[in-house]
């Protein structure tokens, strides 16, 4: 889901080596110059910008990108890795604590210096693959990269990225895990605690502060107010929140890199936030997630689950999708629609959310975050 | 003149004077502190998906094309632009809007910093590209009474987060849960947004995002605080001593008051913004510290903050050429390494005013301790 971007990643800054030991990335780095040889290629630039975008070099530095700036990992064909992010040379010493990569440099002008590297190392001309560059690099410093390369061929190797962090590993999993938990308790928060005489920019202050004393990185908040007129999902304002109103709350936070959302509809009643029963829709999700399992493709879920949907007599609203895989990006391949042909594998992570008209509340919405298993879906928002 | 009237009506005079056909204000979504948010300023609206714009007519046709096309009610309600889209395929939808407008020939664009190959492609098939960040930044200089109030509305914002930072820095708290606190405090008082940066420990090198690091008995703590508020930044920069500060670092604290108090003397408008960092530098240099004033160790003296311009820099350092103008908002830091004591932070916002400066905070730059 899109959200407000937030002016900084300022939350625990940390990395955990047992939560995800150095071993992991090494792993990964090795993969992808197995890839490289495979492909006939001398080097690759996996970057990664921002606060949304960070994920394929976060996936091998482990490096998060706290303000719209970038970062980018160089994989030669053997040997060590090289990470350059944007920044001064003062971070440097902060930046070395959450990665392993030895050669860490900080660069204010990104393209330039990757430039000047691949020169140093003999690498202009050769065959350059790129993950992320032509989708999320500001077209002003793709330009000089590409300047700056231009004797080189350059291969687009975007899958790569995508399909291995489509499919989590054990470690992963276990962080989708821990960030899951954390949403989980948010909404406990949520529904434990009382709100007197408040407004919606209140309540998401105290949403926004139980989650960062648990020790997020980011937290991400909308409301919606499904009885207003034209209501949609929107950053909290200064508006008040009265006694019985219905209530949808998105909550979205990454924790140690990895992202986990959940979404619950609430009534507001004697300065709580109620969870009403939400009848015949909440069974139909339920039901809709027997549809997702290994083997199956993303779009035979899709139209599995808005076919139950439709001979129940629901109404769905499909403004916000039926969700996309969630990871090292609040918002991650696959998404779910009616077209997508990926095959759904044991390891992949998805948010789902499902919202829909209703006489009652005005409008419902539900979501949680998922892992895929052998055996269907696990639902770690709990 | 009305806010939005005189933002259009200045924007199409510089079209004008460029002989532009248009302008497109582009904006990825990201709001960050040293570059100007260009579409936030202009719309009053502040975006959430990854490709929102704003297009302008030489004739004075406007147009704001969202993404997600969900967030269009929001829009409506929150910019003065009347003429709001949602899109589910941004480039397409900006280049009809080109052609609907008739921009055909050069078409300004402000926001090419954070946009990606896609849409300026999609934009040179219209017309042609003409790189144009300087029109908003223009517009942006001259400031109104609202966005001065803006400005002073956030500088007391940054005090509450202050406020919270001394309250709560205390042996045994984590630098994130410290962070949160102040955070709270902060969106308490009317912050949408915080830019937060912090440090502890006997020896500091930089501020950083929060650690999971437990404070203790002795640390030196260093915040920056920069709350955001309709847009608007300010930041102040503080230090606490948890315990009784050592005579030595409470001397070279005064000497980075001195600094500041000199740097500030300076600002006013028709003065070149170096004159800060020199006065600045001179203080520090003066007290052997030379060498510790430049790169590597410090780079920017200060800079700007503002809704559409950071005028008069990103960096304001004893190169820094522009002027001080009226109404701008300028930080002023003497953050410093110094061997002896590692980095302080040490810092203020102010409101250039005609004779000088006026403080956007209220809280003391000086150091603070707490017993233990």
């Amino acid at each position: 889901m899109e959200t407000i971007q937030p002016i900084l990643k300022r939350g625990r800054d940390v990395w955990d080596r047992i939560n995800m030991p150095e071993a992991e990335f090494r792993e990964r780095a090795q993969r992808i110059q197995e890839k490289i040889r495979k492909e006939n290629l001398d080097v690759m630039l996996v970057y990664g910008a921002g606060l949304n975008e960070y994920g394929n070099s976060c996936y091998l530095s482990n490096f998060v990108t706290k303000m719209p700036q970038g970062a980018l990992v160089i994989l030669p064909k053997e040997g060590e890795v090289t990470f350059i992010f944007q920044g001064g040379s003062r971070e440097l010493k902060t930046v070395q604590t959450t990665t392993w990569i030895e050669d860490t440099r900080p660069a204010m002008d990104l393209p330039q210096a990757c430039v000047k590297f691949l020169k140093e190392k003999g690498l202009v001309p050769s065959r350059v693959g790129i993950a992320g560059i032509r989708e999320w690099m500001p077209v002003r410093e793709y330009q000089v990269l590409m300047d700056g390369i231009a004797p080189c061929e350059v291969i687009d190797m975007d899958h790569v990225l995508r399909e291995m962090r489509m499919v989590k590993s054990p470690k992963e999993c276990d962080q989708m895990r821990r960030a899951s938990r954390i949403v989980a308790r948010g909404f406990d928060f949520i529904s434990g605690a009382a709100f007197p005489d408040t407004n919606e920019r209140m309540i998401e202050a105290m949403i926004d502060r139980e989650m960062r004393l648990e020790g997020v990185e980011d937290v991400r908040i909308l409301i919606g107010k499904p009885r207003e007129k034209q209501w949609a999902l929107r950053p909290a304002d200064d508006l008040p929140v009265s006694e019985g109103d219905s209530v949808i709350i998105y909550l979205a936070l990454s924790f140690e890199r990895y992202w986990a959302e959940g979404i619950r509809t609430f009534s507001f009643k004697d300065s709580f936030f109620e969870k009403p029963d939400l009848g015949t829709f909440a069974g139909i999700f339920e039901k809709g997630l027997s549809g997702m399992g290994p083997g199956r493709t993303v779009s035979q879920f899709y139209k599995g689950l808005l076919g139950d949907a439709d001979k129940s007599g629901l109404e769905p609203i499909l403004d916000y999708g039926l969700g996309h895989g969630i990871g090292l990006g609040p918002n991650e391949f696959p998404v779910i629609d009616d077209k997508s042909p990926i095959e759904m594998k044991e390891g992949m992570c998805f948010v789902l959310r499902l919202a829909a008209k209703s006489k009652k509340f005005g409008a419902v919405m539900t979501g949680d975050t998922f892992l895929l298993t052998q055996n269907g879906p696990e639902k770690l928002t709990v | 003149m009305d806010n939005k009237i005189f933002k259009l009506k200045k924007a199409l005079e510089l079209l004008k004077q460029k002989g532009l056909d248009g302008l497109v204000i582009f904006s990825s979504g990201a709001f960050y502190f040293l570059r100007p948010n260009q579409l936030n300023y202009f719309s009053e609206w502040r975006p959430l998906g990854p490709r929102n714009a704003a297009v302008v007519s030489k004739s004075g046709k406007v147009a704001l094309l969202i993404e997600p096309p969900w967030d269009l009610n929001r829009a409506s309600q929150k910019s003065w632009i009347k003429d709001t889209r949602g899109t589910r395929n941004f480039s397409k939808d900006l280049t009809s809007i080109l052609r609907e407008f008739d921009i055909s020939g050069s078409v300004g664009v402000a926001g090419t910093g954070e946009m990606t190959l896609d849409v300026y492609q999609a934009i040179g098939e219209a017309a042609r590209v003409v790189p144009a960040d300087d029109i908003l930044e223009e517009v942006a200089r001259e400031k109104t009474q609202r966005e001065v109030e803006i400005a002073r509305k956030t500088g007391r914002i940054a005090d509450a987060g202050f406020n919270a930072f001394l309250e709560y820095a205390r042996p045994g708290i984590r630098e994130y849960e410290l962070v949160g606190e102040m955070e709270f405090a902060m969106r308490s008082a009317g912050a949408t947004d915080n830019f937060t940066l912090i440090s502890s420990g006997r020896h500091n090198y930089s501020m950083h995002p929060a650690s999971d690091k437990r404070l203790a008995p002795g640390d030196i703590v260093i915040g920056e605080i920069s709350p955001v508020f309709e847009g608007q930044v300010v930041q102040i920069c503080r230090t606490v001593v948890l315990g009784e500060p050592d005579p030595l670092l409470a001397e070279k604290y005064e000497m980075l008051v001195h600094a500041l108090k000199e740097a500030i003397k300076q600002i006013r408008p028709h003065v070149p913004a170096s004159s800060m960092s020199i006065a600045m530098n001179k203080v520090i240099s003066d007290a052997g510290y030379a060498k510790y004033c430049y790169p590597p160790y410090m780079r920017a003296r200060g800079h700007g903050f503002s809704l559409g311009s950071i005028s008069p820099g990103a960096t304001i350092d004893d190169e820094t050429k522009p002027d001080f103008e009226k109404d701008q908002v300028v930080v002023v830091h003497p953050n410093q390494y110094l061997p002896e004591t590692g980095y302080l932070a040490c810092g203020e916002s102010v409101l250039v005013t005609e004779s000088g400066t006026e403080r956007l905070s209220e809280t003391k730059t000086i150091l603070y301790s707490k017993g233990v």
